[in-house]
């Protein structure tokens, strides 16, 4: 039973998501709607479900005083940081949860993103090297399309930005679709073994 | 000299990372203000924008990224505001990025009030929902009822600009700004199943997996990274609908010097690789 009702729930589930798509009945289309709108709350729950998770994960690490478990404790005081001051002051601008947010939260954001550029110049420095034809090519693609980056370049020489394009609009796009292919054939073979029950993963325990 | 070559095909990376931070922090304090050329993709959004009559349905942006991208995403949002204020194109705003709202509420606000647009009348900001693709294709039965309040908590019901959108038959462009997956999530759910038009704001390293829709007709155009932001600001700035408001070209100088240095970089080292390999050669043979 334990078992039976969710594989039911998703056979169900599965196959009327499926068929609606061909049935335009207002009835139907009810049916459809309403199940978007529970999908939406279900993904609201997974947000409490992935902070709780958060949550112990850190407060183990504490507990147990694991290597750098001090960062844990960073993370868990501005976490309830964030929550406090979101629910003494608001989300609204002005607000010390929105000025927290623009503040701190989004420049150090950025700048850890902003970090990676220094590690692409190093690797890309080090592994575009023509040791063959292949790497050759892709060396030079890589250099084209980089060139074509650069504001003045795409302004003064036109050609390039043609050939940077041609390059994204042709091998690219043709590479691009093949693995689409591949992405959606194996989602939908998925899908169907997880609607047939034959794909158990979802439900736990591994099998 | 070309034992100097061949030790430029090893240089320590921290000499790398002082070039790159040099590359980047210069021209920020010193603009250079190259010139830029807008691609198709960008012109195809923008003459969509352009072709929409004023004070008539919305269009939407999806602000779906959060801080992390915002350095090439948030100056397309900025400059397609900027454009669509100028020619009182309203706009509804939502955001599926759970850290992308206050992004969002700041570029309206700080447009708005250039423009002298209005809250409720010129635009609408609906906020968060979690849920992703079921989202968007619930906006696509019924957009009051999959956003029954705004992000102010005011019902959506009440709000004069939206009384007349129900789903996307009443909105002629969809603009997602982001960097992972939900760019395609919009052209699939909204573009395929409701032939919602669909062109995104996308970063740089996401833009070449979205040529096959280009090709298809299934994205109507797009912004390709901070490049695509800065062509975009280019195209409103020469059609006259804002002036001095540069913050994708500034970042654009920094970007495109940072790519010559790595382009230099990546000469130098195959100069040293193939001398070094030379003389290794030279030695089997020997």
């Amino acid at each position: 039973m334990k078992r039976r009702v969710p594989l039911l729930i998703c056979l169900f589930s599965g196959l009327f998501f499926g068929i609606q798509f061909f049935v335009p009945h207002h009835q139907v289309r009810q049916v459809y709607s309403n199940g978007l709108r529970w999908l939406i709350v279900v993904a609201a729950f997974t947000i409490i479900m992935a902070v709780g998770s958060l949550i112990v994960h850190h407060l183990r690490r504490v507990h147990r005083r694991t290597k750098g478990w001090g960062y844990s404790l960073v993370t868990l005081g501005t976490l309830l940081g964030m929550v406090a001051a979101g629910a003494a002051t608001g989300i609204r601008p002005g607000s010390l949860f929105n000025k927290l947010f623009l503040n701190v939260q989004a420049p150090m954001q950025a700048t850890m993103f902003g970090i990676l550029a220094f590690y692409i110049a190093s690797a890309s420095y080090r592994a575009f090297r023509a040791r063959s034809k292949e790497a050759t090519l892709l060396l030079l693609a890589a250099i084209f399309l980089m060139l074509s980056a650069v504001s003045f370049i795409g302004y003064y020489f036109p050609r390039i930005t043609t050939l940077s394009e041609w390059l994204l609009m042709v091998p690219n796009m043709a590479a691009q679709r093949g693995i689409l292919f591949g992405v959606y054939l194996g989602t939908l073979a998925t899908s169907i073994k997880i609607i047939l029950g034959i794909e158990r993963g979802w439900m736990g325990g591994g099998r | 000299m070309k034992e100097l070559l061949v030790k430029l095909g090893q240089v320590d990376r921290r000499y790398i990372f002082l070039f790159i931070a040099a590359a980047v922090v210069l021209p920020l304090l010193f603009p250079l203000n190259f010139p830029t050329r807008a691609t198709p993709h960008t012109r195809a959004v923008f003459d969509i924008i352009d072709q929409i009559p004023p004070d008539n349905n919305p269009i939407l942006i999806s602000f779906d990224y959060g801080p992390s991208i915002m350095p090439e995403c948030h100056p397309m949002a900025y400059a397609i505001l900027r454009h669509a204020f100028a020619r009182r194109v309203k706009v509804v705003g939502l955001t599926l990025a759970n850290d992308a709202a206050g992004l969002a509420e700041e570029a309206f606000r700080n447009v708005a009030r250039e423009y002298g647009r209005e809250y409720g009348k010129d635009y609408v900001f609906l906020g968060y929902k979690a849920g992703g693709s079921a989202v968007i294709l619930s906006i696509g039965e019924d957009l009051k009822k999959t956003f029954p309040r705004d992000f102010y908590g005011k019902p959506t019901a009440e709000i004069p600009m939206l009384a007349e959108v129900h789903n996307y038959n009443q909105i002629p462009l969809i603009i997602p700004l982001t960097g992972s997956a939900t760019a395609t999530f919009w052209i699939i759910y909204a573009g395929t199943r409701y032939r919602a038009r669909v062109a995104d704001g996308v970063t740089a390293v996401m833009a070449a997996e979205l040529y096959p829709y280009l090709q298809t007709k299934q994205l109507s155009g797009m912004l390709a990274g901070l490049k695509g932001a800065a062509e975009y600001e280019h195209l409103v700035e020469e059609a006259g609908y804002s002036r001095g408001a540069r913050r994708a070209s500034r970042g654009m100088d920094a970007l495109s010097t940072m790519h010559l240095v790595i382009i230099g970089f990546i000469i130098l080292g195959n100069i040293g690789f193939f001398l070094s390999r030379r003389d290794a050669k030279k030695g089997e043979s020997r």
